[in-house]
């Protein structure tokens, strides 16, 4: 009886791919942190996958289509290769998702490569990711496709001298190298480059030091959450503001915590590549959707990124049920109307190409809760991060 | 004593190869309880035999595991050859750091071994280069083992690779723990003074005991390099010497079988728990610890003493 059971495990995955092609029913597997302190990562995921299948029904052509919510964590590689694993051979699902942090997107590289998963990145935004294996697909964005045209919008809006501030850990880092090449070739001057501990709040020093230079604008790259919100604070408290140092980010004033940033935030900057204010029916469609099941959800990056990647596997099921390379295949130059904005699939980097946009913290007329307003488009690119 | 040692070791090895046949879908999870009890294992020689309180076990954990990984990359792939240079990573960071830290006892040997970690992760972060920084050490490709078994996809060979080096180790700790050596490391624990004064140099023992407990946790990382082909940052973190140190508690200080039982229980109910309810699965891992803390101060392998004393209508049925 045991050794059947094994014999069956075995051949499940030998025919992996072959077998469940001809099912009905696809499955897929997300990876994400649902509990500590980045749990709001999978909240957000697993609340723009319902409202996509709220708004496209969970049926593709014959196959239904599921999916299987596995918990990392948080920053978990072992854990991340393990629950990949146990997705593909236990629940024997035909894509993998979700994926915050690199490392756990990388850690899955060797196993879908072996069972020709697709697998769609939510978020981890390291721009190698995708050449560790040829079935990652990227959904989110990359550093380098946000932060060279904010370095290319800055010349152009006649700032000359910045000084860059960003957290000491690998996407602070990507940001800042890839903000300081891009500025300095257009003519512009770094003054400093400034590291800030990841896990500091206090960054009177560091902006005083900004503050000391006197540079046209500050460029800055935080993670989410508490460094956010004081350093916005002491940006305005230090008087950076009142020096007329502007202030260019990208991510600072996401939405789940924008609303706790309050006036200070007003008037703040960011080149991103998605606000919930922007003005089209993809996004109206996919809010409406989203309120009506979740009253207090608020969509951010993080949500369209998963709200995105569905669509992405909708169209791979549409097009070939759950054989992986024809999927991949299928997909590589899609074009649709996202909630962000008109994407398309990058065949070399299989990140999306989007619209990059200015956008300016403003309170909202009719609500008089904070939004980041679209000024315009600034870029539409791919993954610039690519060749370098 | 000797019968008992043999039948408990029987039954670890009996219930390693019923997973395998009980649990096959599980196998990649099943590999990673048994990196795990290497961890916890060294932890016990550390902690529970010779007595040093440390909180920075993943410290030699990740030297072990970039260690290991960078030798696979750069030099030769061969699994054991990686073992071994994990062994002596993690060692060699254990003599350095324990040099100092062997002099302190108290909290301010706890916080210093939290430091140790700190500046290995912080090292690890600044040498982008080499480790990959926050993105983690890839391109990790073991080779076969003794060049025969590929480590395949569903991980068989990792399962049984994981378990035969889990029961080396603990095959290793328990000569080791009846030693003339193992001995005196409970006597350092119990009593330094006494041993101190019958000529025994305290400083030396705890330092040698902390080697091999850096040499062992080396040994889990370099495991852990191979099995997930990966390294990140999180080997040197915090949490992971903490979880260590509660499967530890556990299951029981002091007591081999009892790091093996508290590492099989804590992740277990984790697993489960977190499968079941991805959202709130911490309420049941915190419930569990506090109820073991609070109702069995020695650990789960006291739990037989304890429920007989109960059954006999002693009141104090903590042992």
């Amino acid at each position: 009886m045991k050794e059947f059971r094994m014999m069956t495990a075995l051949a499940a995955v030998c025919t992996l791919g072959v077998t469940s092609a001809a099912a009905d029913d696809i499955k897929v597997g997300v990876i994400a942190p649902f509990s500590g302190p980045f749990a709001q990562y999978g909240t957000q995921y697993q609340q723009a996958i319902e409202a996509y299948q709220a708004l496209h029904g969970t049926t593709v052509g014959e196959h239904e289509i599921s999916f299987i919510y596995k918990d990392v964590g948080g920053v978990n590689p072992d854990q991340s290769r393990a629950l990949a694993q146990e997705l593909l051979i236990r629940d024997r699902v035909d894509y993998l998702a979700g994926f915050t942090f690199t490392p756990n997107a990388l850690a899955v590289g060797p196993v879908i490569t072996q069972s020709e998963t697709p697998t769609v990145i939510f978020n981890a935004a390291t721009s190698a990711i995708n050449k560790e294996s040829p079935f990652y697909l990227r959904t989110s964005y990359t550093l380098p496709q946000v932060s060279i045209p904010a370095a290319q919008w800055a010349f152009e809006q006649g700032i000359r001298t910045v000084v860059t501030t960003v957290s000491d850990y690998g996407p602070g880092i990507d940001a800042e190298v890839s903000f300081k090449t891009a500025f300095e070739e257009q003519g512009g001057q770094v003054l400093d480059s400034i590291r800030m501990p990841l896990a500091t709040t206090d960054f009177t020093p560091i902006l005083q030091r900004v503050k000391d230079d006197a540079p046209d604008a500050v460029f800055t790259f935080l993670p989410g959450g508490p460094p956010t919100f004081s350093y916005t604070k002491t940006y305005n408290e230090n008087g950076l503001r009142d020096a007329g140092i502007a202030f260019l980010g990208t991510a600072e004033t996401e939405e789940v915590n924008l609303q706790g940033l309050g006036d200070m935030a007003i008037g703040l900057n960011t080149v991103y590549h998605y606000s919930p204010a922007h003005e089209s029916e993809a996004n109206r469609a996919f809010l409406t959707a989203l309120t009506d099941l979740h009253p207090d959800a608020v969509a951010n990056w993080a949500s369209v990124g998963a709200y995105d990647g569905v669509h992405l596997i909708y169209e791979m099921v549409k097009a070939t049920g759950s054989d992986g390379p024809a999927a991949i295949e299928a997909v590589s130059s899609l074009k649709w109307e996202s909630p962000r904005g008109p994407l398309e699939m990058d065949p070399e980097t299989r990140t999306v190409i989007q619209n990059v946009y200015i956008r300016e913290v403003a309170r909202d007329a009719n609500s008089g809760l904070l939004q980041n307003v679209e000024k315009g488009v600034i870029a539409t690119v791919g993954d610039l991060g690519w060749t370098q | 004593m000797k019968l008992r040692s043999y039948s408990v070791a029987g039954v670890m090895l009996f219930a390693a190869l019923a997973a395998f046949f009980l649990f096959p879908y599980n196998l990649a999870f099943l590999t990673r309880i048994f990196i795990m009890i290497i961890l916890v294992l060294s932890l016990d020689l550390v902690l529970g035999y010779a007595g040093i309180a440390t909180l920075g076990q993943a410290a030699m954990y990740g030297a072990g595991a970039y260690a290991a990984g960078l030798f696979a990359i750069h030099v030769w792939a061969d699994p054991f050859a990686g073992l071994v240079v994990g062994a002596v990573a993690g060692a060699a960071l254990a003599a350095v750091s324990g040099v100092v830290l062997m002099r302190t006892t108290g909290l301010t040997l706890i916080m210093l071994t939290i430091a140790v970690a700190q500046i290995g992760a912080e090292i690890a972060n600044r040498m982008r280069e080499i480790t990959g920084g926050a993105d983690g050490l890839r391109g990790i490709r073991p080779s076969k083992i003794l060049g025969i078994w590929d480590f395949d996809f569903i991980g068989v060979t990792g399962y049984w690779y994981a378990c035969a080096v889990a029961a080396f180790v603990f095959g290793l700790l328990s000569v080791i723990g009846r030693s003339p050596f193992g001995l005196s490391l409970r006597g350092v624990h119990e009593s330094p003074e006494r041993m101190e004064a019958i000529g025994v140099s305290v400083f030396q023992r705890r330092l040698i005991a902390y080697v091999m407990g850096g040499g062992i946790a080396g040994i889990a990382g370099a495991l852990s390099a191979q099995i997930t082909q990966l390294v990140s940052l999180e080997t040197f973190s915090f949490t992971l010497s903490a979880e260590a140190l509660i499967m530890l508690i556990l299951g029981g200080t002091g007591r081999l079988y009892g790091a093996a039982l508290g590492t099989v229980v804590f992740m277990t109910v984790h697993h489960l728990a977190a499968a079941n309810d991805p959202f709130n699965w911490l309420f049941v891992i915190g419930g569990l610890v506090l109820t073991v803390v609070f109702a069995l101060p020695s650990g789960l392998v006291a739990l037989p003493t304890s429920l007989k004393r109960l059954s006999k209508g002693d009141r104090h049925a903590r042992s």
